[in-house]
């Protein structure tokens, strides 16, 4: 989160990839930090560890919503 | 700021706010805090410093309600103060700290005369345990204020997977006296004669046994590998992230051991830095993904520190066969650095009758 929200006050598009164990984490850091609109996008918990497959698969489904963010459409900046 | 009917009303008011540590705490009435801030000889609005994750300003009045929280006396009040400008210069990474999944919690050593002049810290038997007013409040005082104005709140903000008991409270007075070294704080620029606090992100303290013989000239050898051995620990931080600080107690008769030797603590901390090796072989063994390259021979044997001064050396605790090891997070911009303050006996008020009523 706190990467992302540098990244982003450097100008830079960012988006920040939470799992739902950290969610409310995130929020937190969100408004904490004052941007509570900084892009985030859900993935399952626990995802470290769980495997190349898994993990290929987790990417595929979030990667439009990453772009999207990034390409700043419903984002941020 | 709110109205009960009663201390008990109010109480229960703090416990449903998430404001307390799920103990009972002393409700922190407008004229107990103003009492406590006059403790310490400061103007209330002064800013100690920022509070991360929540960034919230520690201003004297604000640490003072977490004293009277946690059932500090006014004794206490320049321990607490200078508690809380410790852990929030930037090398603490406070913020980091308080957000990790990690379990460490701020160990606070008492180094000084004020060990005595504020209200009596323990040094002794059973000095990190219960029983002990000065060490519990303190340590709880600084604990409420990084909850309730840092705001590290469990599985929300402060993302600890197990915590730590040592979130309660953790805080430990330097027996100087007995001790084979001059006062810790000298180590860290302090004159003798001035008080300091020293403080480590920690995890909670692993015994570490021997059992010496003062007719074996190998007890030292001994005693230093044992030690070293645990620092060398292949489950910690430490070990995998490496250049951490360690906090090591030493009880007296393990610092006797090392007295007899000869070695001052600069020695100690050298010898100790030298012996905390693990081999590439056993980190492999345990799927270390961190720290191992793959042309490394699993003979190889990794210093698990390579700076010396990063091993904190004191001693407290009864005499016995045991000595405690605390390793760190060891993670965060700064490394979770030891932080340190002077505490500011000067600056503080005599306050005629005081009792928290």
């Amino acid at each position: 989160m706190r990467d992302s929200i540098l990244t982003a006050r450097l100008g830079i598009p960012a988006v920040a990839l939470v799992t739902e164990a950290f969610w409310s984490q995130g929020d937190f850091v969100a408004n904490s930090t004052g941007m509570p609109d900084i892009p985030r996008v859900k993935l399952p918990h626990p995802i470290a560890g769980s495997g190349e497959d898994n993990m290929s698969k987790v990417a595929k489904g979030v990667a439009p919503k990453i772009i999207q963010f990034l390409a700043n459409e419903n984002g941020i900046n | 700021m709110f109205d009960a009917k009663s201390e008990n009303d109010a109480l229960e008011n703090l416990h449903q706010m998430g404001c307390t540590d799920g103990l009972p705490v002393v409700v922190p009435t407008p004229e107990r805090v103003s009492r406590m801030v006059l403790a310490t000889g400061l103007d209330p609005d002064l800013n100690l410093g920022i509070m991360g994750p929540m960034h919230g300003v520690a201003t004297v009045e604000k640490v003072a309600v977490a004293a009277v929280m946690a059932g500090c006396t006014p004794d206490h009040a320049p321990i607490v103060v200078a508690s809380v400008r410790a852990v929030c210069r930037p090398e603490f990474d406070l913020t980091e700290m308080q957000s990790t999944t990690h379990c460490t919690a701020p160990l606070v050593i008492v180094t000084g005369a004020a060990r005595y002049s504020c209200g009596g810290v323990a040094s002794g038997f059973g000095a990190l345990g219960p029983g002990h007013r000065a060490n519990a409040s303190i340590g709880r005082a600084l604990r409420l204020a990084m909850l309730n104005i840092g705001g590290a709140r469990p599985g929300t903000s402060d993302m600890s997977l197990h915590g730590h008991p040592g979130k309660f409270t953790y805080c430990i007075a330097e027996d100087e006296e007995n001790s084979p070294f001059p006062g810790l704080h000298t180590s860290f620029g302090y004159e003798a004669d001035q008080s300091a606090v020293i403080i480590t992100g920690a995890e909670a303290p692993h015994s570490t046994m021997f059992s010496g013989d003062a007719d074996d000239p190998a007890s030292i050898d001994y005693l230093l590998n044992v030690i070293s051995m645990v620092m060398a620990n292949p489950g910690s931080n430490n070990v995998h992230l490496r250049d951490g600080s360690f906090s090591i107690i030493l009880n007296p008769d393990h610092a006797e051991i090392i007295k007899r030797a000869g070695l001052s603590r600069e020695d100690t901390q050298s010898e100790l830095t030298k012996r905390a090796t693990i081999s590439v072989g056993t980190l492999r063994k345990v799927g270390s993904k961190f720290s191992v390259q793959d042309d490394q021979d699993d003979h190889e044997l990794v210093q698990v520190l390579k700076d010396p001064s990063k091993i904190i050396l004191f001693q407290a605790g009864g005499s016995g066969l045991y000595t405690m090891v605390m390793p760190s997070w060891c993670a965060g911009p700064h490394k979770n650095a030891v932080v340190h303050a002077e505490i500011e006996l000067d600056q503080a008020c005599e306050i005629p009758a005081m009792t928290l009523q």
